[in-house]
């Protein structure tokens, strides 16, 4: 459903993405994450067909993103979406329904659903009058009014408050069952944990790992073993009666159970403890890539 | 583009501004706008009486003149003898049929004004005849011929016995006085004054009278083509003033709207979603645009017709309103590229109002000139004047005012669009930086070079005119300095327009930066211009070139004849490519050492053009 090849984006001297390769299947949640300046909105954008590739080339539903008829297929949401606020939420939302195509019925029935679905009320007070959780409901009702089959979300809870940040995670999630293929970006890497399937990791402007979850963890993850022993070992902490080691490997196991031989004891039970994805990222963001980000003879003075 | 579309964001644009809008606001703006309309038409028919009691004249109330003096407002009756006519207290002197002016520019100002009198004066008369074929003899019916020869064939411009423009006849009532016979300056002069006949009034020079048979000469049918501005001063042209605020004014303030809702899009990125909409960005431009262009037509047409109704007492005004789209566009373009570059609402006023102080000294000033000769024609007003004055228009003249604009805007909009894009849109770069991508965006290949160098055509054109027509007065006073500051302003307009581009495609590393390549660009810039400039001709066509401050900028002096003809030909040619090869080098590097190429190119384009007026001199 979206094909991404290559992508490269500069600003004058400054590379913002390098060679930004990677695929989404249809109904798939696609989860992109990074430090700030990564390059992952930069990567959304060129999808939305907002920035023009400097290099590379990529495609949604089928279309090319520099093609207008792609945007029907979409549905953006940026990271901050100021709406206009003289406006009511029909009449913003029923203006872009006109600009989709939507007919005016179709329009009229899917706006009141979906802010149904989002529990917006006072759909008749001006937008600058909202609250930002209200707001952001708006902006993905307009993200829907098309009914389209890719949506890329940009940081979609960025700055609300928890409550209002659950019920959009799990809206998303309902829109993810519903079929709809998803781009999802977020700082909170437990919502991206919860509901993406698979997860693009950038630093300084490049893909720098990338699998489902358990890939990630097993290719930048650590596992801690936790090795409870009958007799005190060096390095071991007493917990109900019986004594602990914390090893990350299973050689490191295998020399704690031999000790504990050694000293009249055995090995009772292992347990093991994977990292979370925001461990995983960490160890990821924190290697670099090592590369200048500014094409060369351009770097600042 | 997609119309309907556009109309769809044109709807929103009105019904989006609409809502912000309270009850009281809309009351007082329609107040105002109303108000306004009602006043201006009265004010610019002279309504206001601005030239009331303007000049003094003595006069016996026994005299025949009375009447004259007495009925027009622009004169006062005062005492006074010789003295105060020596001493300035009074303009006209009227002692018997004898008629004395004070030697003033006033004075003479004065006694234009009062042959104009005593004609209106004496055709009233006539009118109150009851045997009107006795008052009428002689029928003259009224022809335009289009002019071979602009601003030179005076003559054919009349039918029957009016034929010759230079006898100085009047309106065909009678052949009157020769005009060569009086210098019509001249005090006490009268000849064929008594008689009550309007031609026995033209005892002057004959030139300006014979343009007046009937108000019926086309424009630039002035034998003067090169005119002066102290034909006009005094009388100050308070109908071109006035015109320039009734036309103008209301853009100014139509602008400020504009420009708020292009910025406010960039503000917040509020516009991004628009962008990522299935609408082009012309549809966004266009449809944001046209109903500030509507509003702006609907009132200056408003105007246009009110105008024309109360000059000439009927139905029109279409060609004023013609003349003036081209400066509501250019109003509208200027301001949607200044709401690309501006990053902050006080930047955008500090660009609004650097618009409108330009534009409308680009709409009034040449205006100033509408009696004068060609150069009033810069100016679309020019056109509205003379079609409130009832005066044909030819073709020529038509498109030689209006062009110029319509193209100027187009490459506003051209640019502006350019810049209408995420990165630009929603970037807090300086406004340098933001002009560099607009000329820098539509370029990827070296031809693209030459192909932008005739886009900024109209512009170069366009800063010229208004450069001749602020030189012209301080030519007319020296025009050595006239020349050289024409030449000057032409050097840089030029260097400029050939070279920003290429700096601007270099900044964003478009080209490979070397030398060869600098050289290439250069060449297409050169040729580019050479073969965009020939636009200049269109001067031609409406006797600009008969002007020599005219002819400097627009054409770089007289072409000789024989054979250094085909030189002088190539010599244009040949001098763009060196000097925009010079600054294209320059632009390999950064701005201090673009500067100094373009400096350099100047000063070779300045030096070329004195060794031409002094060779051709």
């Amino acid at each position: 459903m979206i094909e991404a090849r290559e992508l490269r984006k500069e600003y004058g001297g400054f590379v913002a993405v390098e060679g930004s390769t990677f695929s989404v299947d249809s109904g798939e949640v696609f989860g992109v994450i990074g430090p700030n300046g990564a390059g992952k909105t930069t990567t959304l954008k060129m999808l939305a067909g907002l920035l023009d590739p400097t290099s590379g080339s990529a495609e949604v539903a089928g279309y090319d993103v520099a093609e207008t008829r792609m945007r029907h297929h979409l549905g953006f949401l940026p990271e901050e979406s100021p709406l206009y606020e003289e406006m009511t939420p029909i009449s913003y939302l029923s203006f872009f329904a006109d600009l989709y195509d939507v007919d005016g019925d179709v329009a009229e029935r899917r706006i009141h659903d979906t802010l149904d679905d989002l529990q917006l009320e006072h759909r008749h007070r001006q937008l600058g009058d909202m609250s930002k959780g209200m707001k952001r409901k708006v902006a993905i009702a307009r993200s829907l009014i098309n009914d389209p089959e890719v949506l890329i979300y940009d940081e979609p809870a960025s700055g609300l408050d928890p409550l209002t940040t659950n019920y959009i995670i799990e809206f998303t999630e309902r829109l993810a069952e519903e079929g709809k293929t998803i781009i999802f970006s977020a700082h909170n890497l437990f919502h991206v944990e919860s509901i993406c399937d698979r997860v693009v990791i950038m630093n300084e402007g490049q893909i720098v790992a990338r699998g489902d979850l358990d890939q990630l963890q097993r290719e930048y993850g650590e596992t801690t073993y936790h090795v409870y022993t009958t007799v005190e070992l060096a390095d071991s902490v007493r917990e109900n009666g019986r004594y602990r080691s914390v090893v990350q490997s299973m050689d490191a196991v295998e020399e704690i159970r031999a000790s504990a031989a050694e000293a009249g004891g055995e090995v009772i039970d292992i347990r093991t403890e994977e990292s979370s994805l925001e461990e995983v990222f960490l160890n990821v963001a924190e290697s670099g890539t090592g590369g200048s980000r500014y094409v060369e003879g351009e770097e600042p003075q | 583009m997609n119309p309907r579309k556009l109309l769809r964001i044109a709807r929103w644009e009105v019904q989006k501004n609409a809502g912000g809008l309270d009850r009281r606001t809309v009351a007082i703006t329609v107040a105002v706008i109303v108000l306004f309309g009602a006043v201006s038409p009265l004010i610019a028919s002279g309504g206001a009486g601005l030239e009331e009691d303007i000049y003094r004249v003595s006069v016996d109330e026994d005299s025949q003149y009375y009447g004259v003096a007495a009925d027009d407002p622009k004169f006062r009756i005062v005492d006074g003898g010789e003295q105060a006519l020596r001493d300035g207290e009074i303009e006209l002197l009227i002692d018997g049929s004898a008629i004395r002016i004070a030697d003033t520019r006033k004075g003479s100002a004065a006694f234009s004004e009062f042959r104009d009198s005593i004609q209106a004066y004496n055709n009233e008369q006539l009118a109150m005849e009851s045997n009107q074929t006795a008052a009428f003899p002689i029928q003259v019916t009224v022809e335009f011929r289009e002019q071979s020869a602009p601003g030179r064939d005076n003559g054919s411009s009349t039918g029957g016995e009016t034929t010759d423009g230079s006898d100085g006849t009047d309106g065909g009532t009678t052949d009157g006085s020769d005009g060569s016979d009086g210098d019509g300056t001249d005090s006490g002069t009268g000849d064929g004054t008594d008689g009550g006949t309007s031609g026995g009034t033209d005892g002057g020079d004959g030139t300006s009278d014979g343009s007046a048979v009937g108000s019926a000469t086309p424009p630039l049918g002035d034998d003067e083509i090169s005119g002066s501005p102290a034909d006009i001063n005094p009388p100050f042209p308070f109908q071109s003033l006035v015109l320039a605020f009734v036309f103008v004014i209301p853009l100014n303030f139509l602008i400020q709207a504009y420009g708020s809702t292009m910025l406010s899009e960039r503000l917040n990125r509020r516009g991004e979603l628009l962008l990522v909409s299935p609408v082009s960005r012309l549809d966004i431009i266009g449809g944001k645009t046209l109903p500030y262009f509507a509003g702006a037509i609907a009132v200056e047409g408003v105007i246009a017709a009110a105008l024309y109704y109360i000059a000439q007492g009927g139905f029109g005004g279409a060609i004023s309103l013609f003349a003036i789209t081209p400066i509501v566009l250019l109003f509208l373009s200027a301001t949607f590229l200044g709401a690309m570059f501006a990053r902050s609402f006080k930047e955008l006023t500090f660009i609004t109002v650097t618009i409108t102080v330009v534009l409308t000294s680009y709409a009034f000033v040449p205006a100033i000139f509408t009696d004068s000769g060609p150069v009033a024609l810069i100016s679309p007003l020019t056109l509205v004047v003379r079609e409130l004055q009832g005066e044909a228009l030819s073709l020529s003249a038509v498109a030689f005012s209006t062009l110029p604009p319509f193209l100027t805007a187009g490459l506003f909009f051209g640019l502006g669009s350019g810049l209408y894009r995420e990165e630009d849109l929603f970037d807090q770069r300086s406004i340098t930086g933001k002009v560099l991508d607009a000329l820098a965006v539509p370029i990827s290949r070296p031809y693209h070079v030459g192909i932008m160098t005739i886009v900024l055509i109209p512009f170069v054109f366009v800063s010229q005119l208004l450069a001749i027509a602020l030189v012209f007065p301080i030519a007319r006073g020296s025009p050595e300095i006239g020349q050289v500051l024409i030449l000057i302003v032409v050097a840089v307009v030029e260097e400029f327009a050939k070279s920003l581009h290429i700096y601007a495609a270099h900044s964003h590393n478009t080209f490979e930066r070397t030398r060869r390549v600098a050289v290439v660009l250069g060449i297409a810039s050169g040729i580019g211009f050479f073969l965009g400039e020939k636009i200049a001709l269109l001067g031609q066509l409406v006797g600009l070139s008969e002007l020599d401050l005219a002819r400097q900028a627009l054409q770089g002096g007289n072409v000789p004849e024989g054979p250094v003809v085909v030189l002088f030909l190539f010599a244009p040619l040949a001098l763009h490519v060196v000097t925009a090869t010079i600054s294209s080098v320059g632009a390999l590097g950064k701005r201090r050492r673009y500067l100094a190429a373009v400096a350099a190119a100047i000063v070779v384009h300045l030096v070329y053009n004195l060794t031409v007026v002094n060779v051709v001199a």
